[in-house]
């Protein structure tokens, strides 16, 4: 009897078995060794899949067998196999003593290149948008790492890291097109749009960080040759769309001050002006736009002069810098609301970096809501005595000399300030204050179901900023019209909170209907005629509902009519309705455990 | 000691080896500088056995002078032990005895060697019982044995080679040609092979390493416009990595005060399964500059990279969709009325558990029978109790006579089926009645060939009826439309379990031998049909053939009751899992529809005869309503609604709801509990 699965010699294979191959088999067919086929795996982002049918056991993995052809033909695999026998005649030259030849053999070593692959996996630019938040992750990471001799992390890669994040928060801070951050445990989370794709990544915290024994670099480093690429083109594709050339030329005055980010930004911001002065036959009145242009159209031949020339700016006078860059984008056309909303929201306002503030975070963050900050330092665009800083970002409180025309706030304020899109008042976040708990951006609090106090604090200061519904007269708007009150809201005790929630939601309920009969009239229906059919509508519904609450007992009816309703279903479907209900409990009770915790907060407070 | 002593004497043999070697003059070394005398002092006080005579010494230096192999002969014993009671120490080799020298005392040879410097270089050989001075020379020798070095300073170990042949004008074993020509002109080769390399790197193909290095910032445009066209799409199906998860307020480093766990709670997860335990704890710092560097970044990061290339990745369906869409659009109850929704009336009077009840054709009378031994007609409208029977035993069944002029109720009770006259209808109905439930005579039964030990046809005289009596427990009874015929099932009776009966005739006979062990049997409402419920399966007969048409598989453990639609096309099917089954006996012997209904064993179902309804009855105290409408077209399918869930019995010995009937002629249900009620429940 033959086996249970036999094929005939000279049959195919068929099916799973022929649509799917094992690592190890993989391995053999490419005759590399696992160390290759994993940084080949990593390189062309080839991952294993799942076959309908394991044919070779449950606990190995699959690849799927196209993949692994694909593998075959990869150039890539070649220069693998010439690089490793150049290590070998590196090895033995170095095992004969031949010092001369190994040296020469080093210089020499077989190179590849990646961007044939990105393009590969990445055929349009918004795919490698798309998929940049691991990249950006990544590389801010190793921007932040020490570079250790042992684990073969190269001082070059992490500089390089470096720069690459430093141009990245360029780029986002000149588009303004931050929209998100986030001061977690973890680091800072920051949400970027470019080009209607939401990007997210997280930066350490600007420490020292802790290096693990259970890492293996190698699997890290080969991610991160790849990384380092995919931006690099990224970077060099953002750049070249608003004009400005890649890579940058930074101002080694402040790159040796280890301020290349405000250096970048001075780079990119110098840069994007050159679409104006192209096209000079715009008018210009302003004498001072006038002349800076010139000085660009000189500048434009050669970058290091322009760089040179950027250095002879008056350091301390960024806000013509500014005016030229706001003059400079009011032409473009497409840039829309949320953009203009986020440029302007720190608009005018001076900013100062105290120590102890991470400085890298808060100078991008600040500029790309268009703000103007400069720190404690050599190079810094403005001292800490200009008269005209509104906000100084101060961590821990110090004797030194007070302004009373500035704010002292702390580093959260901005985050949250960001978050919000409006600007908070910073009585509650002054220096030596506990702030308000900081609440993360990317949670959408409706859908979870619990609205923390701080969030529904901060909706009402965004009504009131907006001022797009006025306040009903008969209610009590005082909680609306004042924010300080609002934050003294934040601290009011239990049931005045549930009151005024009780209230909003009434006014919320006002408005939207509002709102509803605005569009109606827009629309053109006539009001009378929507109303009385809406009436008939409520009243048949209710007239309908009434009855059946006579027939049937209230409580049960309910239940009834879901009971109903689940015996028809099928098994399946019945199945997922279950589950879903289940999800839900968990979720509610999710809910009531944090309502229990902040009732016992509460009460502890008080009690 | 003893140690000691061995170690003492292992060095006198080294001493003794040393000395043949070098001899030398101890008179001679006198002199000795003072460190080594405050050293040796040490040594003379450690071994104070070791200080033998001084006088010997000069003996001694004197025959060991003589250049003679060591006097004493006896060779290498144990002198200490084996000469240690004589006073000779062996013999010289002449044979005669060598004395032993006399013992000094202690104190005298410890001054002596207090007073002698030299007293630290002087052995005691007790093989030639003997004391010897070692010279400087042989110290020296002794350091160096010590050190490791040849004994001798002035030994070379490291000569020159000297070759053992000579080979001047020997010839040479190499070639003695003279230098080839080749020796002195540039290699062509290498002439070749360079030019190939500066070839090569004027062409750009070998790049010198300065120029390597310039490379390294090629970045150009990769993307032009032209790739956004679909032709580069991925082979296979790309499966993009899931994008990490988004933090939530809880990871924030200042997060409101709801989301951090109290001490209880972070104690409570140490009692979780690892795999259960939260990942994160959410801490607070008051303030930004104390947040410290997040410990597991790296190692997160480092997951990440595994999960993107080791991880297989599927395209899953994620189901966001509202609950309430998955349930299926159900026509409104409104426009199915009527239908039974609210109790109307409850028939109080039973004793015990209300087993089973029936409506008579006719609609105005309910016969119930219970557990308390009773069977009862009530005035359906009223609700007033009419009749009584003490019939003395559970009744398990009843069941009216469906032809409306014969008022007769049929009950079964443990073996019996009684067969009672209700009293109901004009004098002309109950003549005839009185005439039918008569037996003239006892034994005029007993013909009926194989049935005959099976039932027995018996008057009964105290209610005025007949007394059927089975030769087993009998469970069920059913009658023929016509009100003629009707069927009894004894599940234990083997061949016998099913029972046609003539009530005209008093006739009994069982026309259905194979069968299982049958739970119910129904007549089909217009044909003459017969369905035979065992435990899984619905037989349809024929009964004008007496065979089978048909087996239904209904998929369920265990069959409790079925009911047949009023058109005798379709089938319902109680089990006692809660599952009803709807067969169209046209579509197929499968059910149509499999309906989960009830939580425990459905005790009956029943349709109604007019309406588009029918029931479930169930142990968990409900009954529900269902609407159905049977279409005359073929190709559409039953419509099946449920309508309503009627609750208000109450559990008695974990059971509910025993029995349910329809009214004939109006939407209402009766229902009998196990709470001794029967209900009526109306539009």
């Amino acid at each position: 009897m033959p086996p249970k699965h036999y094929r005939a010699p000279g049959k195919k294979k068929e099916g799973n078995a022929a649509k799917y191959i094992t690592r190890t088999k993989a391995t053999k067919y490419l005759q590399v060794s696992l160390n290759t086929f994993r940084k080949l795996c990593i390189l062309k982002g080839i991952f294993p899949r799942v076959p309908k049918k394991k044919f070779e056991g449950n606990h190995k993995t699959y690849y799927s067998m196209k993949d692994i052809t694909f593998l075959a033909h990869e150039p890539l695999l070649e220069k693998l196999r010439h690089k490793r026998a150049h290590e070998k005649k590196v090895k033995k030259a170095k095992a004969r003593k031949n010092k001369e030849l190994a040296e020469r053999l080093l210089n020499r070593m077989p190179t590849y290149k990646l961007d044939r692959l990105i393009l590969e996996r990445y055929p349009t630019f918004v795919d490698a948008l798309r998929d940049l938040d691991d990249c950006l992750t990544m590389v801010h990471l190793f921007a932040s790492l020490p570079a250790v001799e042992g684990e073969r992390i190269q001082v070059k890669r992490i500089h390089n890291c470096r720069r690459l994040s430093h141009e990245w928060q360029a780029f986002i801070s000149r588009t303004h097109s931050l929209r998100k951050t986030f001061i977690s445990v973890k680091g800072i989370y920051y949400q970027a749009e470019v080009q209607g794709q939401k990007i997210t990544w997280l930066t350490p915290h600007a420490l020292q960080q802790v290096l693990t024994d259970d890492v293996d670099f190698n699997i890290m480093l080969t991610f991160l040759e790849f990384y380092e690429t995919l931006l690099g083109f990224v970077n060099f594709k953002l750049y070249n769309s608003i004009n400005v050339k890649y890579p940058p030329i930074l101002d080694p005055r402040l790159e040796a001050l280890a301020a290349e980010l405000y250096a970048l930004f001075r780079y990119v911001a110098t840069g994007s002006t050159r679409k104006p002065a192209e096209n000079q036959s715009i008018a210009s009145t302003e004498e001072k736009k006038d002349s800076d242009e010139k000085m660009d159209t000189g500048v434009n031949e050669s970058d290091l002069q322009l760089a040179q020339l950027q250095h002879q700016l008056p350091s301390n006078e960024p806000g013509a810098l500014m005016q030229l860059l706001e003059d400079s984008n009011n032409d473009d056309d497409d840039v829309d609301q949320d953009t203009i909303e986020c440029k302007t929201l720190f608009k005018n306002l001076k900013f100062f970096l105290s120590r102890e503030v991470p400085r890298e975070a808060l100078l991008f963050i600040i500029r790309a809501f268009g703000g103007v900050v400069s720190w404690e330092g050599e190079g810094t665009p403005f001292e800490e005595t200009d008269e005209d800083i509104a906000y100084q970002i101060v961590d821990r409180p110090t004797q030194g000399h007070k302004f009373l025309s500035r704010h002292y706030v702390q580093p959260q304020w901005v985050f949250d300030c960001v978050n919000a899109r409006i600007i908070l008042p910073a009585d509650a976040y002054m220096v030596g204050m506990v702030p308000p708990p900081h609440l993360s951006p990317f949670v959408d609090d409706e859908a979870e179901g619990y609205m923390p106090e701080y969030a529904e604090t901060i909706k009402q200061l965004q009504a009131t900023a907006k001022k797009n519904v006025m306040p009903l007269p008969d209610l009590d708007n005082q909680d609306l019209a004042d924010p300080q009150n609002l934050i003294a809201d934040g601290v009011m005790d239990r049931t005045q909170a549930n009151e005024a929630a009780g209230e909003r939601r009434k006014l919320q309920l006002l408005e939207k209907q509002y709102h509803d009969e605005l569009k109606m009239e827009m629309s053109g229906i006539t009001y009378s005629a929507t109303l009385s059919n809406k009436k008939s509508e409520n009243s048949g519904s209710e007239e309908m509902q009434h009855k059946d609450e006579v027939v049937v007992p209230v409580s049960t009816e309910k239940n009834d009519e879901d009971d109903r309703a689940k015996l028809y279903m099928s098994r399946k479907k019945r199945g997922l309705y279950e589950a879903i209900e289940i999800s839900n409990q968990r979720k509610k009770d999710k809910v009531a455990v944090l309502k229990e915790r902040k009732r016992k907060a509460a009460a502890s407070k008080s009690g | 000691m003893g140690k000691e002593k061995y170690e003492e004497s292992s060095s006198d043999e080294e001493v003794n080896s040393s000395s043949d070697v070098v001899e030398a003059s101890s008179d001679e070394e006198v002199e000795s500088s003072s460190d080594e005398v405050e050293a040796s002092s040490d040594d003379v006080e450690s071994s104070e056995d070791e200080s033998s005579s001084d006088n010997e010494k000069v003996e001694e230096s004197d025959s060991s002078e003589d250049e003679v192999a060591p006097r004493n002969t006896v060779g290498d014993i144990p002198l200490v032990e084996w000469h240690k009671d004589e006073e000779h120490i062996g013999y010289d080799i002449k044979g005669r005895k060598i004395m032993k020298q006399p013992r000094k005392d202690k104190l005298a040879s410890f001054i002596e060697g207090a007073d002698d410097p030299k007293n630290w270089r002087k052995i005691y050989d007790e093989y030639n019982d003997e004391e010897i001075e070692l010279t400087k020379d042989e110290i020296k020798i002794i350091q160096r044995v010590i050190s490791g070095r040849t004994p001798h300073a002035e030994v070379n170990p490291y000569e020159d080679y000297v070759d053992w042949f000579e080979y001047e004008d020997k010839g040479h074993p190499l070639s003695n040609a003279p230098e080839p020509k080749r020796r002195f002109i540039p290699s062509k080769w290498e002439q070749k092979r360079v030019a190939n390399l500066v070839r090569k790197i004027r062409a750009g193909l070998i790049k010198v390493s300065d120029q390597h290095k310039e490379e390294e910032h090629n970045v150009y445009s990769l993307w032009t416009d032209d790739t956004d066209s679909v032709e580069n799409k991925k082979h296979g199906g790309y499966v993009p990595a899931p994008k990490p998860k988004l933090p939530g307020h809880e990871e924030a480093y200042n997060p409101p005060v709801e989301y951090i766990p109290t001490a209880e709670e972070i104690n409570s997860y140490e009692l979780m399964y690892e795999e259960d335990r939260p990942k994160f704890i959410p801490r607070r710092y008051l303030n930004y500059r104390s947040v410290p560097a997040y410990d597991k970044g790296v190692k997160e990061s480092f997951d990440r990279c595994l999960d993107q290339y080791l991880c297989p990745r599927t395209r899953k369906k994620r189901i966001n969709i509202d609950p309430e869409s998955l349930k299926p659009k159900l026509p409104s109850r409104k426009d199915l009325r009527p239908y039974p929704t609210t109790c109307y009336l409850e028939y109080r009077g039973h004793m015990g558990p209300v087993n089973c009840i029936s409506v008579d054709p006719s609609g105005q009378w309910l016969a119930s029978g219970s557990t308390d031994g009773t069977a009862r007609v009530w005035e359906i409208e009223t609700g007033r109790c009419l009749k009584i029977w003490e019939v003395g035993e559970v009744a398990r069944q009843i069941c009216w006579n469906p032809s409306p002029d014969r008022p007769i109720l049929a009950v079964v009770l443990e073996y019996d089926v009684l067969l009672l006259n209700s009293g109901m209808g004009d004098i002309d109905i109950q003549t005839k009645m009185k005439e039918l439930l008569h037996i003239s005579e006892p034994g005029a039964t007993e013909d009926a060939g194989d049935s005959k030990s099976a039932v027995t046809w018996i008057q009964h005289e105290k209610h005025d009826g007949i007394r059927m009596k089975h030769f087993k427990a009998v469970l069920s009874i059913e009658w023929h439309f016509k009100g003629d015929y009707f069927t009894t099932v004894v599940p234990s009776g083997d061949s016998k379990a099913i029972l046609l009966h003539q009530l005209s005739k008093k006739h009994s006979e069982t026309p259905f031998r194979k069968l299982g062990i049958p739970v119910t049997a129904v007549f089909h409402p217009s044909k003459k049909k017969f369905f035979v419920a065992t435990k899984k399966f619905v037989h349809v007969y024929d009964l004008s053939k007496v065979e089978k048409i048909q087996k239904l598989e209904t998929g369920v453990r265990e069959i409790s009751s079925i009911s047949i639609h009023p058109g005798g096309e379709n089938i319902i099917v109680g089990s006692k899992e809660g599952k009803m089954c709807w067969f169209d006996l046209e579509l197929s012997t499968r059910p149509y529809k499999t309906l989960k209904v009830h939580s425990k064993d459905i005790t009956r179902v029943t349709f109604h005869r007019t309406y588009p309804l029918f029931a479930s009855a169930s142990d968990d105290c409900t009954a529900y309503v269902f609407h159905s409408t049977v279409y005359s077209d073929l190709n559409q399918n039953p419509l099946i609604v449920p309508l309503e869930i009627l609750r208000g019995h109450k559990p008695e010995h974990g059971r509910g709801v025993l029995d349910c009937k329809y009214h004939p002629r109006q939407p209402w249900l009766f229902t009998a509990g196990a709470d001794s009620i029967i209900k009526l429940y109306c539009h």
